[in-house]
């Protein structure tokens, strides 16, 4: 087993089976991965910075087992920065935050392939910094339908006066992040007011769109899932990696963006894999800067 | 002229009865509206809807439950419940005598005449009492199926029965939680003595529904086809703390 | 089921109103006397006891709350789409919007204006209305405070006119027990004359008077309205407890409950979006 210690912003870190092929049939490995990580760093570290970080482990790669991991490993070095997060029996849990280049290397070592954190930071677990726009496919849509969807969001969100950002979810979907930055905003608010759009969009769209969450009602429609604005909730974090076939990345999509792409009707470009995600990056910077400073108020709540 | 008599009863305490008849004291005017689609002017209803789906729902598919907590309810039978239905009487039992000006006006609701009843025995010997003494007998009585608190006083030439909110559903000014900030006694007599120079009899004839013509108005305006002007309301300059003084004594310069 | 009372001052219509009535109260604006201002909101100065039933659909329990419905849809019809008439033939109205019904009286409807103060004592408690408090708005706190001692201090009531919606109300302002309270009153012409119904002058008989107020002074005792309680609504609401014990509750759904005009406000405006962009589509 190839292992190196490394000297990562000043401290050691061991890291393991760095040859070890996580995505087999792509071809990526342990190393890959990590690189990646090193260097997606200054972009995804603000989205990460102070979330109680929720680890899915894929030790022996994608096409094996998995687990989630929401406690902090206990085994984890004296360094890595840790919250406690209140239960719903009174019980508190210790969670990770990834706070630092180290932490980030650290758990990806750890073979967690993809972050999840909340839209709430830890220090005030009940106030969402955004609301959030899950947009799923069911059965025979596609992530093009999903633009469609997320398009009349952005029109919608802008006739009551909010700006929102798209990213891709990696996989099959799309998200529409509306940045709140308030400490007023309140799940009980981002939830009502997501819940309010998807049934207006259903109504409006009904052929397109469903608000329901029952399996039945999703085939060929987009389904918005309002209720992950919910404090229990975790969304993948921007420039994630996703643990399919290919290292795809949860990518930011600006509008115009999406606008040629949903436009040209090619599904595949709606796929952003790791190495274009580092290209635009270091390119164009983090496109979903926006989420974390701007700051809005929700209407008629 | 009053309205219809709309229930008998009987004055009731130590030993002493009056049979009376309620009538209506009071009966507002407004002009009507009502309430359209914009679209196409139709005339809407008000109907009982499903919070959920939003869609009106038929009587035939209502029914009644307590509330227990947000999303919980008791189902009730309207049968169960006839038990603590007040019983029919025509009685309206005073309790005590209060002295008229210590009940507070926030508790008055209703007000009615009480038109003597036949035979109107006893009607003028209370009256004159009640006048002569200035108290006001707090009473309570069934009618329709429901209880009522009120007080009994005497007014001009006729009996009056106001309708008394319980304690309970008075909200109490310290729910309020105004602020306590000192004033200077300087300011207090100037206050005072503005207020006193703006005081004049109380003449309620005085003062007519000037709105109700201007509505008017603008209702023939519209009919006319003429145009509406939108004036802007103005919003006075609220009088700051460290202005109170000197607004103060401009007003009574003013007024004296 | 209609108002037992005819409408208490209205909730504005149309959602642009929302950020003219604050949040919390009825209404909010400036209350003056002569030159002094104060902004004030209107809050409510009492609220009726009541056993919480609610209406639900019977099919799953949904509680269910009263809107303005198109009869010809057979749907809601959300506040911004709502317009007065004044009906002056069969199906024929004149519309008027908030703003011309604002710009009846536009003064007023910001202001409540005191034109003269009156002694407490001349009111003839057939005048009073309905009650309601005033709280100061940010940076009227010392104003307002001088305006209830003084008032007190004087035993003095302020009168004033003010609109709000489609109604002009007379109003009382008086001090009471530290606070300002708004109480509104009947025109003269709403008082109905009792000349029909008032008894005959006959000559009263003195023993009776005077046995009678003995009876009286014997029954006589301070105001305390706590003495008092709605014994139906405590009745009922034993009885419920009772019930509640043997009975299992049923479940609404679970969903978020569309309280008060807030979300339906939210779900107006948002149609109202998704109206703009089907046109631009």
């Amino acid at each position: 087993m190839m292992r190196k210690v490394a000297e990562v912003a000043g401290r050691r870190l061991t890291l393991t089976n760095l040859e070890k092929n996580l995505y087999p049939s792509y071809g990526f490995t342990k190393a890959h991965i990590l690189e990646y990580y090193r260097r997606i760093s200054p972009f995804i570290l603000p989205h990460l910075k102070g979330r109680a970080l929720t680890l899915k482990r894929y030790p022996d790669g994608v096409e094996e087992e998995f687990f989630f991991e929401k406690r902090c490993p206990s085994y984890r070095p004296s360094w890595v920065e840790t919250a406690d997060i209140p239960q719903h029996d009174g019980e508190r849990m210790t969670v990770c935050l990834i706070n630092d280049l180290n932490t980030l290397t650290w758990v990806g070592n750890l073979a967690s392939l993809e972050l999840h954190v909340p839209l709430a930071r830890a220090d005030s677990p009940e106030t969402p910094d955004a609301v959030v726009f899950d947009l799923d496919p069911g059965d025979q849509a596609d992530i093009l339908d999903c633009a469609r969807v997320a398009l009349i969001i952005r029109d919608l969100l802008s006739g009551v006066r909010l700006t929102g950002y798209a990213k891709t979810s990696g996989q099959k979907g799309l998200h529409v992040y509306v940045p709140l930055n308030r400490k007023e905003a309140t799940f009980a608010d981002t939830k009502q007011f997501s819940k309010a759009v998807a049934e207006v969009l259903q109504r409006n769209y009904p052929d397109l769109v469903t608000a329901k969450m029952t399996k039945g009602e999703r085939k060929k429609k987009i389904f918005i899932n309002w209720s992950q604005n919910d404090a229990s909730k975790t969304m993948i974090c921007v420039y994630s990696l996703r643990a399919r076939e290919k290292p795809f990345v949860s990518f930011p999509l600006a509008w115009k963006e999406l606008e040629d792409l949903a436009g040209r009707g090619d599904p595949k470009k709606l796929h952003v894999l790791h190495s274009e995600a580092l290209r635009r990056t270091e390119r164009d910077g983090d496109l979903f800067r926006e989420v974390l400073v701007k700051k809005q108020k929700l209407p008629y709540l | 002229m009053a309205g219809r008599a709309i229930w008998k009863g009987y004055i009731h305490f130590g030993g002493f009865d009056v049979s009376v008849k309620l009538h209506p004291a009071v009966k507002e005017e407004r002009i009507q509206f009502h309430l359209l689609h914009r679209r196409d002017h139709i005339k809407l209803k008000q109907q009982m809807v499903c919070a959920y789906e939003k869609v009106p729902v038929p009587t035939e598919e209502q029914t009644r439950g307590l509330e227990l907590e947000k999303g919980k309810y008791l189902l009730v039978d309207p049968a169960e419940l006839e038990q603590v239905e007040p019983e029919e009487s025509r009685i309206i039992e005073v309790h005590e005598f209060v002295k008229t000006e210590q009940i507070d006006p926030v508790f008055l609701d209703r007000v009615y005449y009480l038109e003597p009843g036949v035979p109107s025995k006893g009607y003028n010997a209370l009256a004159g009492a009640l006048r002569d003494m200035d108290v006001a007998g707090i009473c309570t009585w069934t009618m329709r199926k429901r209880s009522y608190l009120g007080a009994l006083q005497m007014s001009g030439k006729i009996l009056r029965l106001n309708t008394l909110r319980y304690a309970d559903e008075v909200i109490s000014v310290k729910s309020l939680e105004l602020q306590e900030i000192p004033l200077a006694e300087k300011e207090l007599k100037i206050g005072s003595d503005l207020i006193n120079q703006l005081t004049a009899p109380f003449q309620p004839q005085k003062f007519e529904n000037e709105h109700q013509k201007k509505l008017q108005q603008l209702i023939d305006k519209k009919a006319r086809g003429e145009k509406i002007a939108i004036l802007r309301p103005r919003r006075l300059k609220p009088t700051t703390s460290d202005k109170l003084l000197q607004t103060l004594e401009a007003s009574l310069k003013k007024v004296a | 089921m209609k108002n037992r009372r005819s409408a208490r001052l209205p909730a504005k219509l149309s959602p642009t109103r929302r950020d003219e009535s604050a949040a919390q109260g009825i209404w909010s604006g400036t209350i003056s006397f002569s030159l002094v201002a104060i902004p004030v909101q209107l809050v409510k100065a009492v609220e009726p006891g009541r056993v919480p039933f609610r209406m639900l659909h019977s099919r799953d329990y949904s509680p269910l709350l009263r809107r303005m419905v198109c009869p010809k849809e057979g749907k809601i019809v959300p506040p911004d789409e709502i317009i007065r008439g004044y009906e002056i033939g069969p199906d024929k109205y004149i519309l008027i919007t908030d703003e011309e019904l604002e710009a009846v009286s536009p003064e007023r409807s910001r202001t409540i204006e005191i034109v003269e103060f009156i002694d407490m004592a001349d009111v003839d408690s057939i005048y009073y209305d309905h009650p309601y408090y005033l709280v100061p708005a940010k940076g009227g706190e010392k104003a307002y405070r001088l305006l209830v001692e003084v008032m007190r201090r004087t035993k003095k009531a302020g009168l004033a006119k003010f609109v709000l919606g489609e109604r002009e109300y007379l109003v009382a302002v008086k001090s009471s027990e530290g606070a300002l309270a708004l109480i509104t009153l009947h025109y003269r012409e709403e008082i109905l004359s009792d000349e029909e119904i008032v008894p005959e002058e006959g000559t009263i008989d003195a023993e009776e008077k005077s046995r009678l107020k003995k009876i009286i002074e014997g029954m006589t005792a301070d105001f305390n309205p706590d003495k008092y309680a709605d014994e139906r609504r405590n009745k009922m609401t034993k009885l419920l407890r009772k019930i509640a014990k043997k009975r299992a509750p049923v479940e609404a759904p679970e969903v978020e409950e569309a309280e008060g005009e807030g979300p339906v406000d939210l779900i107006a405006a948002l149609e109202e979006s998704m109206r703009k962009v089907k046109k631009n589509r």
